[in-house]
């Protein structure tokens, strides 16, 4: 049976407009979605574990080592949103939040860079770890062993070594 | 830097260089009615012939090298890019694989070299995939009615507190006698 065309104007009419009006009219996302990570510089210590759990490489890491400095930086136009730099920031400072709305006319807008300062060795003289990340773990470090935190890995290694075998003879 | 090139509509040419469909299947989520593109004028076409616009997805394989610069010419001048997804953007997470040529970047890097070209302007739209309306905001952006809202930022530690002995032993002191200095506060 054929509908008549008049019939198919009033269902028309009867369901509305469904047509969001995007471009001139705000729209949110929904609740738990994955949309731009922002690195939030006050609390970010430098640790790398983001850098080491991003699949396509979107976070990297240089250490500079004339000036002492390392750089963590996020490109946006390689992350995939997955959120798993989120789960294993020890002080939460890279968070998902909800924004979409990152197109740009320049790749060079899709970057966030953090540059930290880092701590020299003070026995060998060279650059090691920043010195927030220091901070941070001399807080679960008990007070007698926090020094040798002021050392290198392997200059570390070799007072500890040390100090055993002090113990023992 | 917005586009007065193109008064009027907007004819697009959708080109799958090597993408995972994901993003293909939210170009043409914002063609239904929901998104409906169309009452902006903006229309899907079949050949690059007669398109003002090229939308990329996908990161550009080798099998898809000369085809996409073939299409890439035969959209006439003057003519502007959006590349959708992050795969487009960067190369996504596909960006050291052997088989591609990692985004459009290294896409443009090509024909700078290899045809001396000047590039034409350029839309990123970063997600995977990302949401039609991130799309839409991408081409509004292109066309200059909306602002664009990502800025790069740039963050560099001014000062540190000396690492002393005396310092890091008594940590918690000097916490508390000061408050300001910053380990990753929670
Ligand atoms: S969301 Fe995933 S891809 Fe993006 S920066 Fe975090 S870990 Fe990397
Ligand atoms: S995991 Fe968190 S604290 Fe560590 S480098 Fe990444 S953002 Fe900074
Ligand atoms: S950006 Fe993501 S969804 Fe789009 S083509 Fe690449 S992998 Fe697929």
């Amino acid at each position: 049976m054929k509908t008549p065309r008049i019939d198919i104007f009033k269902e028309a009419l009867k369901t509305g407009v469904v047509t969001k009006k995007y471009p001139f009219e705000p729209v949110e996302a929904p609740e738990g979605f994955r949309g731009k990570p922002s690195i939030d510089f006050e609390k970010c210590i430098g640790c790398e574990a983001c850098v080491n759990i991003c699949p396509p490489n979107a976070l990297s890491v240089e250490i500079d080592t004339k000036r002492g400095i390392k750089r963590v930086m996020l490109f946006l136009g390689r992350c995939i949103f997955c959120g798993r730099c989120q789960d294993v920031c020890p002080t939460e400072a890279i968070k998902l939040s909800r924004e979409f709305e990152l197109s740009s006319l320049n790749s060079k807008d899709l970057y966030q860079i953090v540059e930290l300062k880092m701590a020299k060795c003070k026995i060998c003289g060279r650059y090691y770890a920043t010195v927030r990340q220091i901070l941070f773990t001399a807080k679960n470090v008990p007070k007698d062993q926090r020094p040798l935190l002021l050392l290198c890995d392997e200059c570390r290694s070799k007072v500890s070594a040390k100090h055993i075998s002090y113990a023992r003879w | 830097m917005s586009l007065k090139l193109f008064r009027r509509s907007l004819w697009v040419y959708h080109l799958n260089s090597g993408s995972c469909n994901g993003c293909d299947i939210e170009v043409l989520n914002i063609f239904t009615p929901y998104h409906d593109v169309e009452r902006l004028g903006i229309k899907l076409v079949a050949s690059p012939r007669h398109a003002d616009v090229i939308v990329f997805t996908g990161p550009i394989t080798r099998e898809t090298l000369p085809k996409a610069i073939r299409a890439f010419f035969a959209v006439p001048e003057p003519k502007a890019v959006v590349a959708v997804g992050s795969c487009a953007c960067g190369g996504g997470i596909w960006y050291d694989s052997y088989a591609v040529i990692g985004g459009i970047e290294a896409f443009y890097r090509i024909l700078e070299n290899y045809y001396k070209i000047r590039l034409p302007l350029t839309v990123y739209v970063p997600g995977c995939p990302p949401k039609p309306e991130a799309i839409i905001y991408g081409i509004a952006v292109l066309r200059g009615v909306l602002k664009q809202k990502q800025r790069k930022t740039y963050f560099l530690e001014k000062e540190v507190p000396a690492l002393t002995r005396d310092f890091i032993v008594n940590l918690e002191k000097y916490m508390k006698q000061e408050g300001g200095i910053n380990i990753g506060k929670k």
